[in-house]
């Protein structure tokens, strides 16, 4: 079927929603607030945009695969917590490989723990994820006998973490130039290898993909071992930047990483989806912020306003399919 | 039952407008009161925007309702349902593990006074159309033809004036179909209007009155059945002659391809089969005798408790739907929106998927190669769409078949699996899709086909094998044998 008849400007705001949606906010609060422009403005949001992005690269595979994970709690902690205590043992290097690879094992466990069970429904998923995260975060809890660990103590050099964390090259963040490195990878992850492609066509029909040949567990268990990866750098990104790790450091990441995800035009019913909109994704709810705190909206205001921002946004997709 | 030459629905120029297309173009209809109304057309012809409008789903853009005298300009499924028009889809609208009376009266408990109450009328209801199903029975352990009971029963409930049924006869089998008609009947003695859609011609010209034959969202012909006949219909139906409905049998029968022993599992019992090459064997069985069964463990789908699988002579283990592709199997499945299509994808995503493995390199996909393939087999089964790129949900249900066919074709498949390969797809896509098999026989592939249309098997295969309760009950040539002789075995 054809379209026809249709407004071209209309069709423009719909398909790029998102970023109109930017743009109307910066206009909005440049007005109100112009200091929101200013230097100093921007370098706090772009030190700002560390952890998420990461989290949130790796949720869109989970959500394209058609399944959802809030394990990624668990796993920042576990992660954080293990690295920080690596570093004297391992040197930084070995530290933040073994980070990357735990962040990677716990994605995976969590992806054959849902395989084993046979969880298939977005529920089961939702609460054995759910449960896989108090686990990392209860082992995490154990090695760091609740306390707050500083990677400033190490006895060995942590200048990676040190560079990853505070250093800019002009006015971008180490840590972004490294983000757009690990983007541009899983964006054509995602567009041109068959591992892709088989996560996309279990979110869109994991019955028809199966009676086409393609393996459906593993294929599940890459799209979690994917999510626990970024997870883990994540996590690094965040402890290089706050230089600490305690076993609750990722609360809120798996809301937030989601939040981006719907907001950015991947649909939580799986199959479709693009890591790049996430990322429009991330800028706005990122932007979002920032604009509620040079405009003095108080905390408490500043969740309404995520919720109704992510109830919006599941409401628009809906809408879409008419 | 006074006003008999009244019309209980008047529906008149109504106009629909899609994006793009015009799916109502200026549609008349006039519903006498008892009557059974059929409305027959290829898919896509508009049957189901129009009941889809009247039912309150969708909202018409020009045109008046007059339903039971009365002008209707909105309407909501319930508010329609509570004026008395009630409609029965191919998919059930029941709660599986709620009763049949829970079911019947749901969300109007108050009105039957209490769960009591609802199964005493439940029971009611069910009596008048001669139904036995136990009020207290949950939903889902029910067959197909007694959820169509309850369906019924709960349109009754309403005290409907006009019952819609779409594609009622999909799920049943012959037996239940008969059911169906005695009840159809039933319903125009008491006075209850029915409009009766369906794309199996025997079935309008058996229960029908008159027959309104819709073709690209217009009204082609209303006629009284008797005054039509079937090639008059299917030639209204398609604005095209069409023969014969079948093309000649092809006959290429060579040596043994494939060869299965003591298959078993908790539904099937010694299942024991040979296919040649160049055959084309149809499996005939009622709903849940384990047709689809025996083809789901061949191809590895579901669990199997031991076999036995010979492929040109020599022994393969099919563990998964992988294996069975590797091996040179191919399955178009039997629902095609559930288990065939991914269906916000491409079409050419859709065509692609099975072959993507051989396209790709270092994991990485040959997107021009993939292309090729989607234009060759868009090419070859001239699958109507408007780009490769279009999305597979908005063609309609007979190419949509020829994409996962398609799919398929591109591996030249030693082995197609067909599960009921015609299932709501038109006459004209129909005949296509048997030409398509021929060739595909002729080539030296073999072809299982499973269908509850037992003149198209018939008519196609080379040999057929009757299933009950999960055991092949009788072999027989079609040529030689009879539909009866064939369900009689069906039937156990």
């Amino acid at each position: 079927m054809t379209k026809t008849k249709t407004n071209p400007y209309l069709e423009f705001l719909k398909q790029n929603l998102v970023l109109c949606g930017i743009v109307v906010l910066i206009i909005v609060t440049a007005i109100a607030e112009p200091k929101f422009l200013g230097t100093s403005n921007l370098n706090n949001v772009l030190r700002q945009l560390g952890p998420l992005p990461f989290a949130a690269l790796g949720m869109t595979f989970v959500i394209i695969g058609g399944f959802i994970d809030l394990s990624i709690v668990g796993i920042i902690s576990l992660v954080g917590v293990i690295t920080i205590g690596l570093v004297d043992p391992l040197g930084q290097v070995g530290a933040l490989l073994a980070g990357i690879l735990l962040g990677a094992f716990l994605g995976w466990l969590n992806g054959l723990v849902l395989t084993t069970c046979g969880a298939m429904t977005q529920a089961e998923v939702l609460f054995i994820t759910y449960g896989m995260s108090s686990i990392y975060t209860a082992l995490a809890l154990i090695y760091t006998g609740s306390e707050t660990l500083r990677i400033s103590r190490s006895e060995k050099s942590i200048s990676i973490f040190t560079t990853l964390g505070s250093t800019n090259i002009g006015i971008i963040p180490v840590v972004l130039v490294v983000f757009v490195i690990v983007l541009i990878l899983m964006h054509l992850f995602h567009r041109k290898t068959i591992w892709g492609r088989a996560i996309a066509l279990m979110g869109g029909n994991k019955d028809a993909a199966y009676l086409a040949g393609f393996n459906m567990k593993r294929t599940m268990r890459l799209a979690y071992a994917i999510n626990g990866t970024m997870s883990a750098l994540a996590s690094i990104a965040l402890l290089s930047r706050v230089t600490t790790a305690t076993a609750t450091s990722g609360a809120n990441y798996e809301t937030n990483a989601i939040l981006c995800v719907v907001v950015g035009g991947t649909t939580l019913k799986g199959g479709k989806g693009s890591v790049l909109r996430t990322m429009l994704g991330v800028v706005l709810i990122t932007l979002l912020g920032n604009c509620m705190n040079m405009l003095n909206l108080s905390t408490y205001m500043q969740t309404v306003m995520r919720g109704a921002v992510l109830v919006i946004a599941i409401w628009l997709d809906n809408r879409k399919e008419l | 039952m006074e006003k008999t030459t009244d019309y209980i629905l008047e529906v008149k120029d109504i106009c629909k407008y899609f994006p793009g297309v015009k799916a109502l173009d200026h549609v008349s209809i006039s519903i006498p009161r008892g009557v059974v109304y059929g409305i027959v057309g290829e898919n896509g012809a508009g049957k189901s925007t129009l009941m889809k409008i009247l039912s309150g789903v969708y909202e018409k853009d020009e045109g008046t309702v007059i339903f039971n005298g009365e002008t209707i300009e909105h309407t909501t499924p319930i508010q329609a349902l509570r004026r008395g028009l009630s409609i029965i889809y191919q998919e059930f609208n029941l709660v599986n593990t709620m009763t049949v009376g829970e079911n019947i009266f749901l969300g109007r408990f108050s009105e039957t006074h209490g769960m009591k109450g609802t199964h005493k009328k439940a029971k009611e209801l069910l009596d008048s159309i001669g139904s036995s199903i136990s009020t207290t029975t949950l939903v889902g352990d029910l067959s197909a033809s007694e959820m169509q009971m309850v369906e019924i029963a709960k349109a009754l409930s309403f005290d409907s004036k006009l019952i819609i049924m779409d594609e009622p006869s999909s799920s049943l089998t012959s037996e239940e179909l008969k059911k169906l008609g005695i009840i159809i009947n039933q319903l125009r003695d008491k006075g209850v209007s029915v409009i009766y859609i369906s794309h199996k011609l025997d079935e309008i010209f058996e229960y029908c009155n008159i027959v309104t034959i819709m073709r690209d969202g217009c009204v082609i012909d209303t006629k009284p059945v008797e005054e039509l006949t079937r090639s008059d219909m299917i030639a209204k139906m398609v604005g095209r002659t069409i023969e014969n409905e079948y093309p000649p049998r092809a006959h290429c029968v060579g040596e043994p391809l494939l060869e299965v022993r003591n298959l078993n599992t908790h539904k099937l019992h010694n299942i024991n089969f040979t296919l040649h090459k160049g055959e084309i064997l149809g499996l005939v069985g009622l709903v849940g005798a384990g047709r689809t069964e025996i083809i789901r463990a061949l191809y590895g789908a579901d669990k199997v408790k031991g076999h036995q699988v010979l492929l040109e002579g020599k022994e393969v283990k099919i563990p998964t739907p992988k294996q069975a592709k590797q091996a040179g199997m191919a399955l178009v499945p039997e629902d095609r929106k559930r288990e065939g299509l991914i269906l916000p994808f491409s079409v050419e995503s859709n065509i692609t998927m099975a072959s993507l493995e051989d396209l790709t390199h270092m994991g990485i996909v040959d997107s021009s190669k993939e292309a090729d393939i989607g234009k060759r087999q868009i090419e070859a089964l001239a699958i109507k769409t408007p780009t490769p790129e279009t999305k597979v949900v908005t063609l309609s249900g007979g190419n949509q078949q020829k994409c996962i066919v398609g799919r398929w074709m591109e591996r030249n498949p030693k082995i197609l699996i067909l599960d009921e390969p015609t299932r709501g797809i038109d006459v004209g896509a129909k005949f296509e899709i048997y030409l398509l098999m021929n060739k595909i026989v002729e080539e030296g592939g073999a072809i299982i086909m499973i269908s509850s249309e037992l003149p198209e098997v018939l008519n196609m295969s080379n040999r057929v094998l009757a299933i009950c309760d999960g055991r092949i009950t009788g072999e027989f040539n079609p040529e030689e044998a009879t539909a009866e002789e064939i369900m009689d075995k069906a039937i156990g």
